[in-house]
């Protein structure tokens, strides 16, 4: 068997490989079910109910699937320089931070000037938060995917520390909740992001943010200069520091821009939905993580994003509603583990083609 | 005496840098070989899991069946790390996203909570667990009492791996394959050494010691299954790869001193201080950034850095 | 195509690039099979279906790109992937080791310390280890393919006598190159190929380097020089005393003045590794300057910034084509436009205008003749001359004042070598100040209006290209005297 590298990629298999993998999933996953005396269809049918077809699971597919959005969008930014930021949790909690912080201080000031306030401190502060890797990277070439990696777990002990085991401004000291278990602050009602009901359709301010950003992020990187620059610098660092691009200044600046997309979907968190600095609502949900999964199925590309955020939104939700007794627990996880295998597995056939024949003959060499 | 501080901290620095040993041991064996697997926290819950499971339904006196736990812990392991290396090395799937999926896979919300719902697993007691095994009589010596001789039997199986693995990388014509594996490739598979033999072997070895990091929460530290029950000790291996260097030794003394960390709050809690013990658990991967930044010159990275082919896949050039 | 060589003989194949050496000896070494023909090995026929198959049948190859770990001692790197005798130990016997790597290493005066690792060794070092590995594993044919081309000329006489000392042991060397001076230096018999076949064997004390280049290239070559005849303009590039450090972080460029007139060629003549590619880095902004003055066109440049060197009118053909001279994964369009992207026609403000840039690559396509199915396609899947090509055509494109080459004809094939022969001269026609590195004397001749030599980092001599002949410049390169 041999493997080589396609000279060119079928348009129809960017397509093909997604469904496919999708597909053999579900096959995994109903191995998985029959051999532990699940029925399947049963239960893949609760699955989509719950996630897509029953009352309000629509709309609550569309609460699970926005921070997966900005997660996943956040991963994609940066991946298009190869860079791997997989502090998005973390970046995400930062921005969940600052934003009640605004949020709180704000309290008072018109609705619109809070919520803009809280969209602005989200991104500040996962930029601030990812731009440490982003120094580290640019100037002392440190790997980014340890450091960010590294960070997500410090600042969701600041979290724990600013609600649990200190007497923060955002912890609630005075309510009767408060007193049986440690949580945050409420937030005021001016900082309530707004949200729009289309026929029994929730649609919250922060998904039609991400939709936005997703639209900013492709014309950013498909027309503009700074992301032919990021397009370079990604293929070759080498190559874009000979076309005389200022290669430092831009690797901190898309991971700034990484942490800012993820920020934001923090701050979404506090204004959308859950209206208080949640800590471990947040640090449970591990939208950073299955963000970069979100990236890699949707192979980077940011309209993909959004719609792979849907899809697993959807199991995420469903797997929510439908936990207890007679459901399989651990199932969303284990198909999406299942999916994001079989995509993977699925991206060999794109890039690469497969040849079964016994002689090696050489290619011919494009440069020797 | 034994009650003092640093003993108290010691003695359960050692118990709770002991999981974290195992799985650093592991990643340390697969990134050696230039396998980066991210998905330790996952492969050490399935561990963990499939351990407690055996231990319940193996009758057999305590040792045997606390021993057939640790082989079914590891090979559970081991069969989940073979799903990655049969991506990343088989398929040249990207290490990192892979890893993560795999967490996803077998984590918290995946295969490991799956399986302790559907074997039932959840509020039982371990029937067997590991304990002390030195008397009493020698626990209570002064300051090496608890420390040395109040540990169960898998932490002095962990220095015996410590010195195994130490020797095995050092000492041993495999061990140089599999580093030469992971420093180059190219080099490597020009010599004749089966890259892709030496990097399966080490993925799945990596993975059964991630699994015995996992059932040593729910044989020994926990002792019972209870869904995500290493909070985050699989990313803290990782962090401890780094931070020992890629070196076996150092991983014994980091494990350590990052369980130090993790016991320091509550004793000195217990001695009327209260800090928050955030603080303490946040050093770990503080540390491990920094040590990242250290290594990070080109002279450092040569001598105490990450393997050189780490995280990429191997296609031998034909033209 | 037939060939064969005997024990005890040094046999030196000789070719172009691209006449099929590299695929001879990967056939050899197992790493392609034959898709026809077969290999008889002292009298047996064999075949070989993996490295390790040739390996063990006695053959070992030193590759140009060294396949050498380097954070592992040099007796580490030799004893990697041994299987036999004490290479089947479980334990490594480090010692044992050591010591018989030594007694090689004095055997065949490699001179190397077996403890040292590979990263604190010079490239000629290094190369003496992958022949200690040849020996250690008991080759008895070694396949050195251009083994002088990292190497000083002391070093490669030194190499020359190992090799020799090889051939009395009863090993056959296969020594592949294309130079002429050198497979007359050192082999028995020589074997040219060409286009893939073998052409001829001749012993080598008949062969006159004449001889061999005609069969070399298939037909007599002119060494009639197409230089001079250029009216040369206003200096358009001057270095004044400039220092530069290397990668090993050791000065690599030492003290160097040169100056490049408009509508001149200056060869910088040299073995590879003595500063040449670190001094065109540094001209074009890639690598900053620790001491010294570039002025290109009058202008002061500070150094180190790529940006600055493009906007002062400094074009560059890096060594490495894939990689620094084009973002290989990137668009042919891309890359046509991988400089000129700030400015307009294709950017307006922060915009790039994507259907102008199909437009001009595809006019520029056109003019350089860069063939490739379209502007869309990867740069990675373009062929070697076609992808310089390219570069060429971008690097004029930005309207220059210098244009720095830095061994722009190495891999090759003749027309490709040709072609880019010709977009230099009329570079330097259009009144462009080109500053040709190269290691190619030949090639140089052929070209340039005035040489500089370059030899550990410095400039060690400048001859007129009407007048300087291939003796004196390989003697200058060798490091040999000014006054000779």
């Amino acid at each position: 068997m041999r493997v080589e590298r396609r000279l060119e990629q079928p348009r129809w298999l960017s397509l093909a490989v997604p469904l496919v993998s999708i597909v053999v999933a579900f096959v995994f996953a109903t191995i998985v079910l029959v051999a532990t005396h699940h029925p399947p269809l049963h239960t893949f049918r609760r699955l989509f109910d719950a996630a897509f077809l029953s009352n309000g699971a629509l709309s609550e597919t569309v609460v699970a699937a926005t921070p997966l959005a900005f997660t996943g969008l956040a991963a994609a930014a940066a991946f298009r320089m190869r860079l791997f930021n997989i502090g998005g949790e973390g970046q995400l909690y930062a921005g969940a931070i600052t934003g009640a912080t605004v949020a709180l201080l704000l309290a008072g000031a018109p609705s619109p000037i809070v919520i803009g306030a809280m969209v602005i401190a989200g991104a500040a502060g996962g930029a601030v938060l990812a731009a440490i890797p982003g120094i580290l990277r640019a100037f002392f070439s440190t790997n980014e995917i340890i450091t960010s990696l590294m960070l997500n777990y410090v600042v969701a002990l600041i979290i724990d520390y600013l609600i649990f085991d200190s007497h923060s401004y955002l912890r609630d000291t005075k309510g009767f909740q408060a007193s049986v278990f440690p949580q945050g602050k409420i937030l005021p009602n001016e900082a309530s992001w707004s949200s729009w009901t289309i026929h029994g359709l929730a649609l919250p301010l922060g998904a039609l943010l991400a939709v936005l950003l997703a639209v900013a992020l492709w014309g950013l990187y498909a027309g503009t200069r700074f992301g032919f620059e990021v397009k370079v610098i990604g293929d070759s660092a080498r190559a874009g520091r000979y076309a005389g691009m200022r290669t430092r200044r831009k690797i901190l600046a898309v991971m700034c821009l990484s942490g800012a997309i993820a920020g934001i979907g923090g701050a979404s968190q506090d204004g959308d939905f859950r209206h208080q600095l949640d800590p471990r609502g947040l640090t449970q949900a591990n939208y950073g993580y299955t963000g970069i999964v979100v990236a890699a199925l949707a192979r980077y590309n940011p309209f993909a994003v959004v719609l792979v955020a849907f899809l697993l939104g959807g199991l995420q939700n469903a797997g929510f509603t439908l936990q207890g007794a007679d459901f399989p627990n651990g199932l969303v996880g284990v198909l999406q583990g299942l999916i994001l295998f079989c995509a993977l597995g699925g991206e060999l056939f794109v890039r690469y083609r497969v040849r079964f024949d016994r002689r090696r003959t050489p290619a011919p060499e494009p440069v020797s | 005496m034994n009650n003092s501080l640093l003993v108290v901290v010691l003695a359960s620095g050692i118990a709770y840098g002991t999981p974290l040993l195992y799985a650093a041991l592991g990643e340390l064996l697969a990134e050696r070989s230039g396998v980066l697997n991210l998905g330790v926290e996952g492969m050490m819950l399935v561990g963990a899991v499939m351990g407690f499971w055996a231990v319940q339904r193996i009758h057999a006196a305590t040792t045997l069946a606390l021993l057939g736990a640790i082989g079914v812990a590891a090979l559970a392991g081991a069969l989940m790390a073979l799903i990655h290396a049969f991506l990343v090395v088989t398929l040249r799937a990207n290490q990192i996203v892979s890893g993560l999926a795999l967490t996803i896979f077998a984590g918290v919300a995946g295969l490991s909570s799956y399986l302790g719902n559907d074997l039932n697993l959840a509020r039982a007691p371990a029937r067997h667990q590991f304990q002390e095994i030195f008397p009493k009589s020698f626990q209570n010596w002064p300051v090496v009492g608890p420390i040395l001789f109040g540990q169960s039997a898998l932490v002095y199986a962990s220095w015996g791996c410590v010195v195994l693995v130490a020797l095995y990388l050092t000492r041993t014509r495999m061990g140089l394959n599999v580093r030469a594996v992971g420093e180059s490739p190219a080099a490597a598979d020009a010599m004749c050494v089966n890259v892709t033999r030496y990097r399966y072997a080490h993925t799945l070895v990596g993975g059964g010691f991630a699994g015995v990091g996992g059932a040593t929460f729910s044989l020994s530290i926990t002792p019972q299954w209870i869904a995500g029950l290493t909070q985050g000790a699989g990313w803290i291996a990782i962090a401890l790869v780094i931070f020992a260097f890629w070196r076996p030794t150092l991983c014994l003394v980091g494990a350590y001193f990052f369980g130090a960390f993790t016991a320091l709050p509550f004793a000195l809690q217990g001695h009327g201080v209260t800090v928050a013990p955030e603080l303490f658990q946040s050093l770990p991967y503080v540390m491990t950034i920094l040590a990242l930044v250290l290594v990070s010159s080109r002279a450092a990275r040569l001598r105490f850095g990450a393997p050189a082919a780490l995280g990429i896949p191997y296609v031998r050039e034909e033209g | 195509m037939d060939f064969e060589a005997a024990p005890g003989e040094v046999h030196a194949l000789l070719g172009e690039n691209g006449a099929g050496k590299t695929t001879l000896s990967n056939i050899l070494t197992g790493l392609y099979r034959p898709d026809e023909g077969t290999i008889v090995l002292f009298g047996e026929s064999v075949e070989f279906n993996s490295p390790r198959d040739a390996l063990d049948a006695g053959i070992a190859m030193v590759h140009q790109h060294f396949r050498l770990v380097s954070p592992f001692t040099v007796a580490e790197n030799v004893v990697l992937g041994d299987h036999r005798d004490i290479g089947r130990t479980f334990l490594l016997r480090t010692r044992e080791i050591e010591r018989r790597v030594e007694d090689l290493s004095q055997r065949y005066g490699l001179a190397v310390d077996p403890r040292a690792r590979i990263w604190q060794l010079s490239l000629g070092e290094q190369q003496r280890v992958e022949i200690l590995k040849a020996l250690y594993q008991d080759a008895r044919i070694l396949i050195l393919d251009e083994p002088t081309a990292v190497l000083t000329p002391q070093e490669a006489n030194a190499l020359f006598e190992t090799i020799r000392a090889m051939a009395e042991d009863g090993r056959t060397v296969i020594f592949i190159s294309h130079k002429l001076h050198e497979v007359k230096a050192v082999a028995d018999r020589v074997t040219v190929l060409r286009r893939g076949r073998s052409i001829a064997t001749v012993p080598a004390s008949e062969a006159t380097p004449r001889s061999l280049a005609a069969l070399m290239v298939g037909r007599e070559i002119e060494l009639g020089r197409q230089n001079g005849g250029r009216a040369i303009g206003a200096v358009c590039v001057e270095l004044a005393g400039v220092w530069a450090q290397g990668d090993r972080g050791v000065p690599a460029v030492k003290d160097v003045s040169l100056a490049v007139g408009g509508g001149e060629i200056v060869a910088v003549a040299g073995v590879a590794g003595n500063g040449q590619r670190e001094l065109a880095e540094t001209i074009a902004g890639m690598r900053a300057p620790i001491e010294g003055r570039i002025t290109v066109a009058g202008r002061n440049l500070k150094g180190g910034d790529p940006r600055e060197a493009i906007g002062a009118g400094v074009a560059y053909v890096p060594e490495d084509r894939l990689g620094t001279g084009v973002a290989p994964g990137l668009s042919v369009a891309s890359n046509v436009v991988l400089k000129s992207y700030r400015k307009p026609p294709v950017s307006r403000g922060p915009l790039l205008l994507l259907r102008k840039i199909r437009e001009v690559a595809t006019s520029l396509m056109e003019r350089y003749d860069v063939r490739a199915s379209g502007p869309d396609v990867p740069a990675w899947q373009l062929s070697g001359g076609n992808l310089q090509k390219l570069v060429l055509a971008r690097e004029f494109s930005g309207e220059p004042v210098v244009l720095v080459a830095a061994s722009p004809t190495r891999g090759l094939d003749v027309a490709g070598i040709e072609t880019v022969h010709t977009y230099l001269r009329s570079a330097a026609e259009r009144g462009v100040g080109v500053l040709l590195i190269s290691e190619d004397l030949d090639e140089i001749l052929a070209l340039a209006d005035r040489i500089v030599v370059m030899y550990e980092g410095a400039v060690v001599g400048e001859r007129d290209a009407t007048s300087a002949t291939v003796e004196e410049l390989g003697l200058l390169m060798a490091g040999g005297e000014e006054s000779v």
